[in-house]
């Protein structure tokens, strides 16, 4: 019986810290987006990826004013890249790797 | 003399043996040293070329011109491997060992070299160096695997070297106290019950400098410890702990297919390095 509540009450810790775990995401979960851009020339040239080494192809990536204002909205290419000629002002680049599980660069980080 | 006096003065005349002939366990390595193997994002990456014995951090030995120098980088584990040649980055230096200097290289390989996130495998093909003592050639075909951004790509691919370590493990990615396997390869086939040494870089590289630390950061309680040495399994596979943060060279001895250079015997070795951290 109490061998019974034990196990019960650790079924319950166990679903609480599954619940919590998803919804505190840190970036090292197993297929966590990760996202770089870096300028080539006149354009901006972003790569996204996984940690886990699965392909971007076909995700989306969006690029927003700084009022988050959508000016893009891409299909990244086989390579899980996109280039753009960038914005005048503070823009950034979000990569959505699906679930919610989004990367986000900022203009100022684009060197 | 008493008997006494007499053996303090063979203790002494051992003693000053020892120091002209000191009883390190000397193995060589080819370092390709950088300070960081996982980076966050694409910087500049000032690599050394070092032939020495990382332990003692010295003595260095000359290099010769190497054969080849090269990249192989992959972001995704499903992407093409690109191949970038980086000899023309090779300058060069004088490195000073630990009671020596000897000709080595640096490369400054730019932000571009490194720029995409993912696996860079860089390996080195040197010239074979002559051995005086034991009258033989080395030759170590030396890899070092960095990251960036956290996407992986081949980092456990051979790269079809005539001697290779293939790692299991992430090379730029191990906590002190875990474990790190590989697999001795031979023109791509595993080596059974390979040879394989084991030494920590104890004098930390300065690259500013082109020399090594002089003080070690640890000190070894006995020849064997300061270089380990292992044997791979049947299958060629073998595993060593980590013990201590900071760069440990995997060496497998004689692995490679070629036995002879100009009328001398030649070692084919195949040379990994592995970065650890502690867990803080």
């Amino acid at each position: 019986m109490d061998r019974d509540r034990e196990f019960a009450r650790g079924k319950a810790v166990a679903v609480l810290v599954l619940i919590t775990g998803s919804v505190w995401l840190t970036p090292a979960f197993a297929h966590a987006p990760l996202l770089d851009c870096y300028v080539e020339g006149d354009s901006v040239k972003c790569e996204a990826g996984f940690s886990d080494g699965t392909s971007a192809a076909g995700k989306k990536l969006s690029v927003l004013d700084a009022s988050h204002k959508l000016l893009v909205e891409a299909v990244l290419d086989k390579t899980g890249a996109y280039s753009f000629k960038p914005p005048k002002g503070d823009y950034q680049v979000v990569f959505d790797g699906g679930d919610n599980h989004t990367a986000t660069i900022y203009s100022t980080e684009i060197k | 003399m008493s008997v006494r006096l007499r053996a303090a003065a063979v203790t002494a005349a051992a003693g000053a043996i020892a120091c002209m002939f000191p009883p390190f366990a000397l193995a060589h390595f080819q370092m390709l040293y950088v300070s960081e193997s996982a980076l966050e994002r694409a910087v500049e990456t000032p690599m050394a070329i070092v032939f020495t014995h990382p332990f003692h951090g010295g003595p260095t030995m000359n290099m010769g011109v190497p054969r080849s120098f090269y990249v192989v980088s992959q972001r995704g584990e499903d992407a093409a491997p690109v191949k970038t040649d980086l000899s023309k980055y090779l300058q060069a230096i004088e490195w000073q060992g630990v009671g020596n200097k000897a000709a080595a290289y640096r490369a400054k390989l730019p932000r571009e070299v490194v720029r995409s996130m993912g696996d860079y495998v860089f390996a080195l093909e040197p010239e074979p160096y002559l051995e005086k003592e034991e009258d033989k050639y080395i030759q170590q075909f030396t890899k070092l695997v960095m990251n960036v951004g956290g996407v992986p790509g081949n980092w456990d691919r051979p790269l079809g070297l005539a001697a290779e370590i293939q790692p299991l493990n992430k090379p730029y990615a191990n906590w002190v106290g875990g474990v790190f396997s590989g697999i001795v390869l031979s023109q791509g086939k595993p080596v059974p019950f390979a040879k394989i040494e084991l030494e920590y870089v104890n004098h930390a590289p300065d690259l500013n400098a082109k020399a090594f630390a002089t003080a070690g950061a640890i000190e070894a309680p006995h020849p064997s410890y300061e270089n380990i040495s292992v044997r791979a399994d049947a299958a060629g596979t073998f595993s060593i702990g980590l013990p201590r943060a900071g760069w440990w060279g995997i060496c497998a001895l004689g692995v490679g297919p070629s036995t002879k250079h100009e009328g001398k015997p030649l070692s084919q070795d195949a040379v990994l390095w592995v970065q650890a951290k502690d867990m803080k």
